[in-house]
């Protein structure tokens, strides 16, 4: 009996895995970890694991940006958020830290996702596109980090356990910001040349439409406007896009609508919400204590009266962009488009609200709607951003800016001008008003220092162009990550 | 002499040699009749014949007697049941008799003759003088373990003279005792070297640290081995039915263990039928009792919290005019009872044991209950001289209904979120009015109305278990014997959750609004079912040549696990709880899972014990342990030991000596594991179910998977090395008897999270590696003073002390370890870092509180910045550790841990006449409670304790430097909350009293004792909170959030034997 188990010792503790799948036991594996490369995009957890899209990418997009305050009460959050709003923030900044891990966190699934394609059994067609977009994907993240840090590490591939992870220079060290361009131009280019257009594509999938698009603004943050121009042009002749009534835009209609050219896509699966964490719920209309009604949300990230004051008089956009609270006296308070009626201010902490980060209980679709965190799609790239980079590049490369900045002005219910850089940069703010690039359109017209401080905040110009890298991964690489500089 | 005296002596004389003739007449018939016997039938006859002449010299010898005719009854001192065969001899003669199968005996004393000896295998001999009395009922204790009685060890028995190693024993009968439903919590403050952490939550298992905390992040769980099955919960087990507990403490005791072992290992014995009386015993033991919560914490009243609020906000509260005091309002006096039967007997060729229990506790929360049943059999059979087997199976079948942890549904059940929201909702709220709810949620925000918490979820979880062992030993020549036994282990759990729906208006509150309701009703069941099974087979060899004597064991055991879950969900399903089933919900809100694990283990091991002339002892142990946990390069760990010992007291030069009736030393070395890690912790698994919604909201989602895990593939067990020295001594006839013991205990290879850099693409950051070590060093004593002075009256006095200090000394992987997050604005509050023990506090340290405005502008670095330019008079005022003139951080040092300095226990006991009174005494000292709730006041509407009311710095009337002015929460983690957690608590008291033997016979009772006892009765403790006693992981224990408060309980009970 003794000798029985010793003779059957080795396949007795040769135990399969119960219910985790390796790479070697699952053949469609390649694909699932495409679609997991975009669920990555979700990332909102932005105290802990890691935050793309959630409430630390707002803090650092919109509420650092003049277009939106803080909100809530004074003191919630007043560290993070409160220190990114007035730029007095420092390297261990938990959202700046989040951000970071966020987006290296997305990059490793695209990582892995290229490395499992390298070897997967499927036609060569489908192989192409579906590295074409985690390719895109990786550009769009890069562009997000060197829009945010700088230089940073430029990570390709996946080590193959801590030892590799802690010799290999690629992930303790970073790559100048010229090599992290080239290398987003490259994945996006592989994009280009790879991708169908929309029509020809999946719903929600990355297509030509949008490598082309997000191309023209890695371009245009380049300064190589004829290839913005060249780009934007070739993606409004390509019939794949027209621009749909502005008010539809954050409301489930307009999901994937004409005007999409690419959107982070939130839905439901497994019955339950699926969205980016804190996206709504950190900009919804908050109590704070007061009144008897049901809080919508934590209050964050109020339109600013600088933005307010930013609309010309008649501009459709603006009704749609700001929940305006009542503040007259008379208790109406706002009726919303869905024919939900907000207290007026003596039951609401702030005045002024994200209507583009509002979702609907009765009139829109949602697995939980108990959740006060509810999906809500956003809009990376539209065909208005793409009219407006082309106005933009035209000027530069001495094509006409009139029409593109026009057709945009039209749809807002304005009438047509004659453009000039400013009046195109004062249409892109209006235009894209909270939708995350304001802040870094700043940075990119050399103007930051300039209009922030206006605004009343304390923008160090040379030091908050970007963010500190945080200090618990300086500590990790062991110093050999270096710091931005003046943190 | 005179011719009286003469006449006595010849009547002796003449009595002595009659008795002495007449029995050998007897024997000398029985022995030929022995030889014939080849039957079983014909040994029945036998022993009837003999049973007869047996009575019948009984009747002679009373009616010879010319003094007086003394009976009685001889019991057990402490369990009360009836001794048959005990004997009763008259002292300085040969005269005695052995009980008869009720205990009974009757013996004739000549007028000179007047002391009697009543003995009994295992039992003190008692001396008893006889003056007038004709019934002389006498109750025996039993012996204390001494170095001659037998003990368990891992695979096999042995002396305990003979033991090298740190081991304990403890008696099932001072454990079942107490009002308690795990034998662990009754093990408090019993032995040394054992830190017990208690919880008073129904149903819960109170956590065990043995000799320090060993590791990190591997399992904590003590190993306990029930009757050869290996297991890490005994929820299952009736105390009632333990007959001993061994705890091998050191590695050189639990080695045999192998990678099991380095939490410490609890042999478990349970109770088996005796041959010995032939005597069928029946056996009642029965509590009753009233439990309600120990030490509640004051919370503020309406206008004490009226009070606060408004010097914290300047607003006041106006229009409320409710008064709660939301403990009152879901605590309540707890009814518990606990019954136990036995039956057991047996004959020579077999023995049986046959039990039953019934458990019964409401929990001190409303509607909390734990019921538990419970049925053991243990069956033995000597098939022949050469054969034995036998057989051990339980049933226990537990229901938790809305309990505070322990249910892997919902963490916390709803006694958690009720409990933390009882602490929280401002009194000025009406819990109910008249059939509404008062609406704290609409009023405060954040918390919820806690009756209606508990009375909005309805959780329950039913364990059903099987555990069994079958055992066949085969000893073919005296000194070799062959054991295989299996073992196995059945857990079937079902959790069920159901949420009511309600909405906040004014159907469900007495105002509308708020945060608190429930739009659809929700129902999630948890199905878990695994099955483990452990087959050991080996061979022991006992030889004595001369003086040495040799015993030598080698075997193998190999086991396996196998577990599966299933889980799912549905809303909207009807609140008629015989509705609650999947089927009535809603299928398009349908959610499941499930998953499963298997391991396996496989295991040679060896022992030789030697010893020479019982003076020098070794004991030498290897065990060789492969799991499949482990990757193939680091499946196997060989797992050695050594002890060795010194009996001083047999050495020839002790024999001269009076003093000391056992003397020895002993010193040991081995090493244990720690294998408690997932089965997945090495392979790089996909993570499944991270999906896309490709086309947004208009349909579902696309199924997508990551892979976001480093992994270390070369991850092995956690390895601890100890050595343990230890002097035992018994002096003054064994009354006195104590040991002292010293240990060492370094563990090598912990797990630990090693942090690596975010751009690696690992979704935590942290990789699970083996990469740092812990120490514990310790000392324990022990004391035992016993003494019985006379017939009537007898005590003993013990004590325990345990001093251990634990620190990390090799944390080699980089960065020292945060935990203790608790929320607000506190971040993390421990610390786990070289040289200072696991899970240490880390915290800012507080220097006062700033009186003036002027005093907040003057405190300054050197530099002359403000250093807390935004605080007020009434902040605390912070040290600014690192001089960077600000407070953030890394301004916070250390501030003691969780981890006691010393724990300790006291038992006295007294037994006079037919009374018996007992007192068992816990403490611990030096420890710190981290108090979190707190701590973690983030709502200024929150309620506040009572003392803080009036404690507040208020300016100039009240000047406070330790307490902070009234302010809304959010107050920085700092050593304000970081509270002494040394405590001493009486743990049990209990007085019984045995009824008189003739009342009984009558009633066919053989014994009847009826007791009151008391569990926790009075804790001395300096912690403002409910309770020091937290348990948690090694990273981030004694922190209270929501603690289940300690319970006292007042029980009566009887114990009945038949």
């Amino acid at each position: 009996m003794v000798m029985l188990l010793v003779s059957c010792s080795k396949s007795f503790l040769d135990v399969p895995l119960q219910g985790g799948a390796t790479t070697e036991s699952d053949p469609d594996l390649a694909q699932k970890l495409v679609t997991g490369a975009y669920n990555s995009l979700l990332q909102g957890d932005s105290w802990g694991s890691g935050d793309v899209h959630g409430f630390a990418f707002v803090s650092v997009t919109n509420i650092a940006s003049d277009d939106a305050d803080k909100g809530s009460t004074a003191d919630d959050q007043k560290v993070p958020v409160g220190d990114i709003d007035d730029f007095n923030l420092t390297a261990t900044n938990k959202f700046a830290e989040t951000l970071w891990s966020g987006h290296y966190n997305a990059i490793g699934t695209i990582n892995q996702a290229l490395l499992a394609l390298s070897t997967a059994n499927i036609d060569n067609q489908t192989k192409s596109r579906l590295i074409g977009e985690v390719k895109f994907l990786r550009g769009y993240l890069y562009f997000n980090l060197v829009r945010m840090y700088g230089d940073v590490p430029l990570v390709l591939r996946v080590p193959t356990d801590q030892n590799d992870a802690n010799s290999d220079p690629a992930f303790q060290t970073r790559a100048g910001k010229q090599i992290v361009y080239d290398t987003i131009v490259a994945d996006l280019q592989y994009a280009v040349n790879n991708l169908p257009v929309k029509s020809a594509s999946a719903i929600g999938h990355a297509n030509k439409g949008a490598a082309e698009a997000m191309l023209a603004k890695v371009y245009m943050y380049l300064g190589q406007w004829q290839k913005v121009y060249d780009l934007t042009h070739d993606v409004m002749i390509s019939n794949q896009y027209s621009l749909v009534d502005y008010s539809l835009l954050w409301q489930q209609k307009g999901d994937n609508c004409a005007e999409s050219i690419f959107e982070i896509q939130t839905g439901s699966y497994n019955n339950s919400n699926l969205g980016i964490s804190n996206y709504t719920v950190s900009q919804g209309i908050r109590v704070g204590g007061l009144g008897g009604w049901n809080d919508l949300g934590w209050g964050f990230c109020n339109p600013s009266t600088d933005l307010i004051n930013a609309y010309e008089p008649g501009d459709l956009r603006k009704a749609s962009t700001i929940i305006q609270i009542d503040n007259s006296g008379t208790y109406k308070g706002t009726i919303l488009w869905d024919g939900f009626r907000v207290p007026s201010k003596d039951s609401v902490q702030n005045l002024y609200y994200n209507y583009k980060a509002y979702t609907s209980s009765s009139k829109e679709t949602f697995a939980n709607p108990d959740d006060k965190d509810r999906p809500r799609n956003i809009k990376i790239l539209r065909y208005a951003d793409v009219l407006l980079m082309n106005a933009e590049a035209a000027s530069h490369v001495s094509q006409d800016m009139n029409e593109p900045l026009n057709l945009v002005r039209a749809r807002a219910g304005l009438l047509p001008i004659s453009a000039t850089i400013d009046a195109v940069w004062r249409e892109r703010r209006v235009e894209l008003a909270m939708e995350h690039d304001r802040f870094w359109d700043l940075v990119r017209q050399g103007r930051a220092s300039q209009v922030l401080n206006a605004a009343g905040k304390h923008f160090v110009a040379g030091k908050n162009e970007l963010l500190p890298v945080p200090n618990s991964q300086i500590q990790l690489s062991g110093g050999k990550l270096s710091q931005n500089p003046l943190y | 002499m005179d011719d009286r005296k003469r006449l006595r002596k010849k009547n002796n004389w003449f009595r002595n040699n009659f008795i002495l003739i007449y029995y050998s007449i007897l024997i000398l018939i029985n022995l030929n009749v022995m030889e014939k016997i080849s039957t079983i039938r014909q040994v029945v006859t036998c022993l009837k014949s003999f049973l007869l002449l047996f009575m019948l010299s009984l009747t002679i010898t009373t009616a010879f007697g010319q003094g007086r005719v003394i009976t009685g009854t001889i019991s057990d001192a402490l369990t009360k049941e009836t001794l048959p065969g005990a004997s009763a001899v008259i002292k300085g003669t040969s005269k005695g008799i052995s009980a008869d199968v009720n205990g009974k005996y009757t013996l004739s004393l000549l007028p000179s003759e007047n002391i009697i000896l009543f003995s009994m295998v295992g039992y003190e001999t008692q001396e008893i003088t006889i003056s007038n009395q004709l019934i002389v009922d006498v109750s025996l204790e039993a012996k204390r373990v001494t170095l001659d009685e037998v003990v368990v060890v891992g695979y096999g028995v042995q002396k305990k003279s003979d033991i090298t190693g740190a081991t304990i024993q403890i008696k099932g009968t001072e454990l079942s005792k107490q009002p308690v439903m795990t034998v662990t919590q009754a093990m408090q403050g019993k032995v040394s070297g054992v830190q017990i952490i208690s919880s008073g939550s129904p149903g819960s298992t109170p956590q065990m640290r043995i000799r320090g905390t060993s590791t990190l992040l591997g399992g904590t769980h003590v190993l306990y081995v029930v009757d050869g099955v290996l297991t890490d919960d005994i929820t299952n087990v009736n105390t009632s039915d333990i007959v001993d507990m061994n705890i091998l403490k050191d590695a050189s005791s639990s080695a045999i263990y192998g990678s099991r072992g380095a939490n410490g290992v609890i042999i478990i014995t349970t109770k088996k039928g005796s041959s010995k009386s032939g005597k069928l015993n029946i056996t009642y033991n029965t509590n009753i009792g009233v439990r309600q919560a120990a030490n509640l914490v004051k919370m503020a009243n309406a206008d004490e919290y009226k009070n606060y609020y408004q010097a914290a906000t300047g607003n006041a509260i106006t229009g409320e005019t409710a008064n709660t005091n939301w403990y009152k309002t879901i605590l309540r006096n707890a009814f518990q009872q606990n019954h136990n039967l036995s039956v057991s007997g047996g004959t020579e060729k077999a023995t049986y044991f046959f039990s039953g229990s019934y458990l019964n506790d409401e929990g001190i929360v409303l509607e909390n209950q734990f019921k538990r049943i419970t049925l053991r059999t243990n069956l033995d059979f000597n098939i022949s001289k050469y054969i034995k087997t036998g057989i051990q199976a339980s049933f226990a079948n537990a229901v938790n209904e809305n309990g505070f942890n322990n249910l892997d549904i919902d963490e916390n059940g709803n006694i958690g979120g009720a409990f933390n929201n009882a602490y929280r909702a401002p009194p000025t709220i009406s819990a109910r009015v008249g059939d509404k709810y008062g609406n704290v949620s609409a009023f405060n925000g954040q918390v919820g109305n806690p009756l209606l918490d508990i009375q909005n979820n309805k959780v329950r979880v039913a364990v059903n278990r099987i555990q069994g062992a079958g055992f066949l030993d085969i000893t073919p020549v005296p000194y070799l014997t062959f054991r295989s036994s299996l073992g196995a282990d059945l857990v079937f759990r079902q959790a069920r959750l159901y949420d009511y729906k309600f909405l906040n208006d004014e159907s469900t509150f007495d105002v509308a609004g708020g945060n608190q309701l429930n739009s659809l009703s929700y129902l999630a069941n948890k199905n878990i079912q695994n099955f483990k099974w452990v087959w050991d087979n080996y061979i022991t060899f006992t030889k004595a040549f001369g003086k040495h004597d040799i015993k030598l064991m080698a075997g193998t055991t190999a086991e396996k696990f196998n577990e599966t879950w299933l889980y799912g969900s549905r809303k909207d399903v009807p609140a008629d709880p015989n509705l609650w089933y999947l089927y009535n919900g809603l299928a398009n809100s349908s959610q499941n899972d499930g998953k499963g694990d298997i391991w396996t283990r496989n295991s040679y091991m060896g022992r030789l014990n030697y010893n020479y002339d019982s003076r020098y002892l070794l004991t030498a142990t290897i065990r060789r342990d492969g799991s499949s946990r482990f990757p193939e390069q680091n499946r196997w760990g060989t797992f050695p030991s050594v002890g060795l010992a010194w009996n001083i007291n047999k050495e020839s030069f002790m024999e001269s000596q009076k003093l000391f009736d056992i003397l020895r030393v002993r010193a040991s070395w081995g090493i244990v594991g720690n294998d408690q890690i997932s089965t997945d912790a090495f392979t790089n698994t996909v993570i499944p179910n991270l999906a896309y919604p490709f086309n947004g909201s208009a349909s579902s989602a696309t199924n997508g998977s990551q892979i976001n895990q480093i992994k270390d593939p070369n991850i092995k067990w956690e390895s601890t090395s100890e050595y343990d020295f230890a002097i035992e001594f018994g002096l003054l006839n064994n009354r006195f008897t104590g040991e002292l013991n010293y240990y060492n205990k370094n563990v090598d290879n912990a797990l630990i999270n090693v942090n690596i850099p975010s751009t690696v693409g690992d979704a935590d950051h942290v990789i699970l590696t083996n990469a740092t070590s812990i120490q514990n060093t310790g000392i324990e004593m022990m004391l035992n003073w016993k003494n019985r002075v006379n017939t009537n009256f007898g005590y003993s006095v013990g004590a325990n002390i345990t001093l251990n200090q634990n620190k990390v000394v090799g944390l080699n992987g980089g960065e020292p370890i945060y935990g203790g997050n608790i929320g607000a604005a506190q971040g993390f509050t421990t610390l786990t870092d070289n040289n200072h023990p696991i899970g240490s506090f880390y915290v800012l340290q507080v220097l006062g509180v700033f009186q003036t405005d002027q005093e907040v502008l003057d405190y300054k670095d050197e530099k002359g910045t403000v250093i807390q330019p935004t605080a007020k008079p009434g902040d605390f005022k912070y040290l600014d550790k690192n001089t960077d003139g600000k407070i953030d951080d890394k301004d916070r040092d250390f501030s003691g841990s969780y981890q006691p300095k010393a724990y300790f226990g006291i038992n006295f006991s007294v037994t006079y006449k037919k009374w018996d009174f007992s007192m068992d005494i816990y403490g611990n000292v030096g420890n710190q409670v981290y108090n979190g709730k707190r701590a973690i006041r983030i709502n200024g509407k929150d309620n506040i304790e009572s003392d803080l009311v009036y404690n507040r710095w208020n300016g100039v009337s009240n000047p406070s430097q330790s307490q902070p002015g009234a302010n809304t929460g959010n107050l920085l983690a700092s050593d304000y909350f970081v509270e002494s957690g040394s405590f001493y608590r009486i743990n049990n008291l209990t007085v019984g009293y045995t009824l008189p033997a003739e009342l009984l016979a009558k009633l066919k009772i053989s014994s009847l004792r009826i007791f009151a006892t008391g569990q926790n009765l009075y804790t001395l403790k300096k912690y403002s909170g409910f309770t020091a006693e937290l348990p948690g992981s090694p990273l981030d224990s004694g922190i209270e959030l929501s603690s289940y408060p300690t319970t006292r309980t007042i029980a009566l009970g009887l114990n009945l034997n038949f």
